[in-house]
C-alpha cells in the first residue's frame, strides 16, 4: 500500500533523514493551478491562473486579501488555505489594535509557518496541502515571501508555485534583475509573460481565467488600473483584478509583445482539461474521473 | 544500513535490539545535508558562522536568515530542517524570556542550553512526536565569560571551544583544531588566556566556510556572521558589513593561494 | 494628588499624609476571600513635564518616590527609554511602574531578537503609546487600574516628527505640544503653553522653543512645583528624544530662595 515503511505518517524520518509525508504534501501544492509573485523597489504583484471544475461552475478564486498592506496567493488545498489566512488576518487584526502598526509581513508569514511546522512533528496531525506566495509592504519596503507545508518561509525577488511552476520560475529567474527598477506596467506584463508560460498548448490567459493582486501606489501614466473603481488602488493598498478589471492589463501586456490586442478569439471548447479529481475530502464534488491519459499536471485539486 | 526494514526504526519510542534509536540517528541524517554552521569561542566573545546555500538565486539576498537571536547576549546558528530551527528558536526565547521574568537576571548560557536539551530530549521520548531533525550551537557571553555549546537532536549537549555541525563538518573541525591548538600552544608558553580575539575569528571562521564549501557540487551560498563581544556592546549582532566583507576578501584570498599550492 | 481614603478614625485626610492600605474585611463573596485589586498607590512620584521643541521632545520629572506624605527614596529615576527612540515619564505608583518596565523592556528585548533575523525597525513611539492607552484602559475596565500617569516622548523615525502624548491609570489618552500630570497639569502646564506659544503661536505654526530655551523652561516649572507641591524634591532628570535617540541628563537642582519666608509667621525658629 505504501511506497516504503517510511512514509505512512508525518513523526517518522526515513534513514536519510528525509519526512516523506512532507515532501508529499509538497506534491498536493504542486496539483494547484500556477501561481506567480514578483516585487520591484516600489510595488509587489501577484498573478494567478484560476480553473474551473466546469461549464456550470465559477473559477476558483486564488487570492486572498489578509490586510491593507498584505495579501496572498494559493496553490494547493483550498480549504487549508482558508484556515491559514483567517489566522493571518487575525494576526493582522491584532497588530493594528494593540500596536496600531501594520504588522510587518516577514513577522504574519513567520507565524502560519510557525503552525505548520507543528504539523510535521506531531503524529495524527497531516501537513497543510497548500502553498502561500504572500505579498506584502511594510516600513521596510514591499516584501514578497513563500510559504510552503514544511513550515518555512523564504522571501524572494520572484517566485511561482503551483502546476507547471518551473516554466514561469525559468522566465523569472532570466529576467528578474530588471524587476527591481521596473515599473508598474513593466513589471505586471513580466508576470503575464511568465505565467503565460505555465499554460498548455491549446490554452492562452483569459478575463475568466487571469487575476493580478498589486501592493503600492498605482501607475499615473497608463489606464491599466481603473482607479475610480478602487480606493484600494487610490491608496497603494493591495487590490485584486480579475474579469473585467484584468481587461486593460491584459490589452496592455498584448500590446507590448506585439499581439492583436483582444488575444485569440474565444475558445470554442470548454475547458475540458479542468476537470478535477477529489483528494483529502474534496469540498467541490469532483466532476468526473480525468480523462485518460491526462497528465497529472492537468488534475485540478481543490481550486 | 542493517536498521532497514528491521521495524525498529520506525518510532522514536522503539530501541533496536542492540539498544539504539535509529529514529534519532535519522534525525541526525537531515543535519548533515545542511550548510555548515560554525562556532568559534574567543578570549573576548563568540563569533558564529553559517554557510547559508541558496536554494534559488530568485532568494532575496541578505534575507532568510539562520542564525537568531535568544536573547539580548545570545545566539544560536543551527543545521538541520530549517522550520525545526524557527520552532526551537521561539521556544528558546521564552525560555530565556521567562528566566528573566523569574529572577529579574539574564539567563547564563549554560543554563540556557540545559533547558533546550531537555527540550530537545524530550522529543526523543515519544512515539507521538518526532525529533528535531536539528544541530543547534549556542554562543554567548554571560557573567561567567564567554561560553560555546552544541546541542544534538538526542538532546545530548557539550560545552567547546569551536564547533561546527552540518555538511562538511569533519573539515570544518580539523581546520578549527589547528586555531585551537595554536591558542593552546601560546597558553603553555606563558599566556594563561586565550589570546584568540573575536576580530580575528570571524576571518578563521569565514576563511574555513569558504574552504568547506564544495563550489562544484553545493549551490550557491551566503556567509552568514555574527558576534558577541565588546564590538558589538556585549549583544549578539550581525558582525558589520566592512568587515564581513573583509573577511570574505580574505577568504577568497586565501582559497585561491590554498588551490595554488595543490 | 495620588488620592487615598482616610483613616477610619479620621474623618478628613486633606494632605495626604496617611499611606498606608485599609484592609478590606467581611466583604468576601468569595471561597478563597475576595480578589484583590489595586485600591491605591502607596509609593508614589509626582508631576511628570514634557515639552517639544526644535530638535525633538523633552521630559522632566524629579527623583523622588513618596511614601505617603514621606519624603522615602530620593534617588528614583523616573524617566525610562524605550529603545533608541521612545522614552516614559511616569508618575503615580512606583511599582506598578517598575512592573510596566520588566514588561515593556521584554517586548522590546523581543522585539529585537526577531529584528535580528528579518531586520524590521522596533515598535515605534506611536505603537508603544498605543499598546499602553490598550493595556491601561483595559485594566481599568476590570477595576484594577495600572496606578500611574504616563508622558510618551519620542522621535517619530519615519514622519521625522516628535511625538509627545498622555495617558492615565484611567485609559484616558491625548497629545499636545506640552503637557504635565498631577500638580504639573495646574501648576507647570500653564507655564510651559505660554513659553510655547509665545514663540510657536496658539496654533503652533511659529518656530519651537531652542534646546536651551526648552530647559529653561522646564527648570523653572521644576522649581515652582519643587515650591508648592510638598510630594516633589528639588532633584530632578531631563530627557530629551531627537532623531539621534533618547539621553537623560544627570540629576539637577534649581536655584531656590527662600529668604522672603523668614519674615513669616509659622516659618523657622520662631515660637510664638
Amino acid at each position: 500500500m505504501f511506497r516504503n515503511s517510511y512514509d505512512s505518517d508525518n513523526t517518522t524520518f526515513s534513514p536519510q533523514g528525509k519526512l516523506f509525508q512532507v515532501e508529499y504534501a509538497l506534491e498536493a501544492v504542486k496539483q494547484g493551478s500556477a501561481a506567480i509573485g514578483m516585487r520591484s523597489k516600489t510595488h509587489a504583484i501577484l498573478l494567478t491562473l484560476k480553473r474551473s471544475t466546469g461549464e456550470l461552475a465559477t473559477y476558483q478564486k486564488k487570492l486572498i486579501r489578509i490586510d491593507d498592506h498584505v495579501g496572498v496567493a494559493i496553490a494547493g488545498l483550498t480549504s487549508d488555505a482558508r484556515v491559514l489566512s483567517n489566522f493571518m488576518r487575525q494576526q493582522a487584526m491584532r497588530s493594528r489594535m494593540t500596536y496600531g502598526r501594520a504588522i510587518p509581513v516577514g513577522r504574519i508569514v513567520q507565524s502560519i509557518a510557525d503552525r505548520a511546522q507543528t504539523n510535521t512533528q506531531e503524529y495524527g496531525r497531516r501537513p497543510y496541502g497548500v502553498g502561500f506566495l504572500v505579498i506584502g509592504q511594510d516600513e521596510t519596503g514591499p516584501h514578497l515571501y513563500e510559504f510552503s507545508p514544511a513550515g518555512t518561509a523564504f522571501e524572494y525577488y520572484a517566485h511561482s508555485i503551483g502546476a507547471r511552476s518551473q516554466s514561469a520560475k525559468t522566465y523569472l529567474e532570466s529576467n528578474f534583475e530588471s524587476f527591481e527598477n521596473a515599473t508598474l506596467p513593466e513589471l505586471i506584463n513580466h508576470g503575464l509573460s511568465a505565467l503565460n508560460d505555465t499554460l498548455q498548448q491549446d490554452k492562452s490567459l483569459s478575463l475568466k481565467n487571469t487575476s493580478i493582486a498589486i501592493i503600492g501606489p498605482s501607475d499615473s501614466s497608463s489606464d491599466i488600473e481603473n482607479i475610480k473603481q478602487s480606493a484600494a488602488a487610490k491608496r497603494g493598498n493591495f487590490r485584486v483584478w480579475e474579469n473585467e478589471g484584468v481587461e486593460n492589463l491584459l490589452k496592455a501586456w498584448r500590446r507590448s509583445r506585439g499581439e492583436p490586442e483582444d488575444g485569440p478569439q474565444e475558445e470554442t471548447t470548454p475547458p475540458t482539461a479542468e476537470q478535477s479529481q477529489s483528494v483529502e475530502g474534496s469540498e467541490n464534488a469532483p466532476q468526473g474521473a480525468p480523462a485518460a491519459g491526462t497528465t497529472s499536471e492537468d488534475v485540478t485539486m481543490e481550486e | 544500513m542493517t536498521s532497514i526494514g528491521t521495524g525498529y526504526d520506525l518510532s522514536v519510542s522503539t530501541y533496536s535490539p542492540d539498544g539504539r534509536l535509529f529514529q534519532v540517528e535519522y534525525a541526525n541524517k537531515a543535519v548533515e545535508a545542511a550548510g555548515v554552521a560554525i562556532g568559534l569561542r574567543c578570549k573576548d566573545g563568540v563569533v558564529l558562522g553559517v554557510e547559508r546555500l541558496l536554494h534559488s538565486k530568485l532568494l532575496v539576498k541578505g534575507a532568510n536568515r539562520r542564525i537568531a537571536s535568544l536573547d539580548e547576549h545570545i545566539g544560536i546558528a543551527s543545521a538541520g530542517l530549517l522550520a525545526d530551527g524557527k520552532h526551537l528558536t521561539r521556544r528558546a526565547r521564552e525560555e530565556a524570556s521567562s528566566f528573566r521574568e523569574n529572577y529579574n537576571s539574564p539567563v547564563s548560557v549554560q543554563i540556557l542550553s540545559d533547558r533546550i536539551s531537555a527540550y530537545l530530549q524530550a522529543y526523543t521520548c515519544y512515539g507521538s512526536v518526532r525529533p528535531f531533525g536539528l544541530s543547534s550551537i549556542i554562543g554567548g557571553v554571560d557573567k561567567t565569560g564567554s561560553k560555546l555549546f552544541c546541542i544534538e537532536p538526542s538532546g545530548v549537549y557539550y560545552g567547546y571551544r569551536a564547533v561546527a555541525v552540518g555538511k562538511g563538518k569533519a573539515l570544518a573541525k580539523t581546520e578549527l583544531e589547528k586555531i585551537v591548538n595554536k591558542d593552546l600552544e601560546s597558553q603553555q608558553s606563558g599566556n594563561v588566556e586565550s589570546s584568540l580575539t573575536c576580530k580575528q575569528a570571524i576571518d578563521e571562521v569565514a576563511r574555513i566556510i569558504y574552504l568547506v564549501h564544495d563550489d562544484n557540487k553545493d549551490k550557491e551560498f551566503e556567509l552568514e556572521l555574527t558576534w558577541i563581544c565588546e564590538e558589538s556592546g556585549n549583544k549578539h549582532a550581525l558582525v558589520p558589513e566592512e568587515l564581513l566583507k573583509s573577511a570574505e576578501e580574505k577568504a577568497k584570498a586565501a582559497l585561491e593561494e590554498g588551490m595554488e599550492e595543490d | 494628588m495620588w488620592k487615598q481614603p482616610a483613616p477610619a478614625n479620621s474623618s478628613f485626610n486633606e494632605y495626604n499624609t496617611f499611606p498606608l492600605p485599609q484592609t478590606q474585611r467581611g466583604q468576601s463573596s468569595h471561597a478563597h476571600g475576595p480578589v484583590g485589586h489595586t485600591q491605591q498607590p502607596l509609593v508614589t512620584g509626582t508631576s511628570v513635564l514634557g515639552l517639544k521643541y526644535d530638535k525633538g521632545v523633552m521630559i522632566a520629572a524629579d527623583n523622588l518616590a513618596s511614601y505617603g506624605s514621606l519624603a522615602r527614596f530620593r534617588d528614583i529615576q523616573r524617566l525610562h527609554p524605550l529603545g533608541k527612540h521612545t522614552l516614559l515619564g511616569v508618575a503615580g505608583d512606583m511599582s506598578d511602574f517598575q512592573w510596566l518596565k520588566k514588561e515593556l523592556d521584554a517586548l522590546l528585548r523581543e522585539e529585537d531578537a526577531l529584528a535580528l533575523t528579518d531586520s524590521h525597525p522596533s515598535l515605534s513611539p506611536k505603537n508603544i503609546y498605543e499598546l499602553l492607552s490598550n493595556l491601561f484602559y483595559a485594566r481599568r475596565s476590570k477595576m484594577n487600574p495600572v496606578w500611574n500617569a504616563v508622558l510618551v516622548g519620542g522621535w517619530d523615525k519615519v514622519k521625522e516628527e516628535s511625538f509627545l502624548a498622555y495617558v492615565d491609570l484611567l485609559g484616558t489618552t491625548y497629545s499636545a505640544p506640552t503637557l504635565a500630570t498631577g500638580f504639573g497639569a495646574h501648576l507647570a502646564q500653564p507655564l510651559l503653553r505660554e513659553a510655547y506659544e509665545a514663540k510657536a503661536g496658539i496654533d503652533g505654526e511659529g518656530p519651537l522653543l531652542t534646546q536651551e530655551e526648552a530647559e529653561k523652561v522646564l527648570e523653572d516649572c521644576m522649581k515652582v512645583l519643587f515650591y508648592r507641591d510638598a510630594r516633589s524634591i528639588n532633584k530632578f532628570q531631563i530627557a530629551t528624544i531627537t532623531s539621534e535617540g533618547v539621553t537623560i541628563s544627570d540629576s539637577k537642582s534649581a536655584d531656590t530662595y527662600w529668604k522672603f519666608a523668614e519674615g513669616l509667621r509659622g516659618y523657622g525658629a520662631q515660637t510664638q
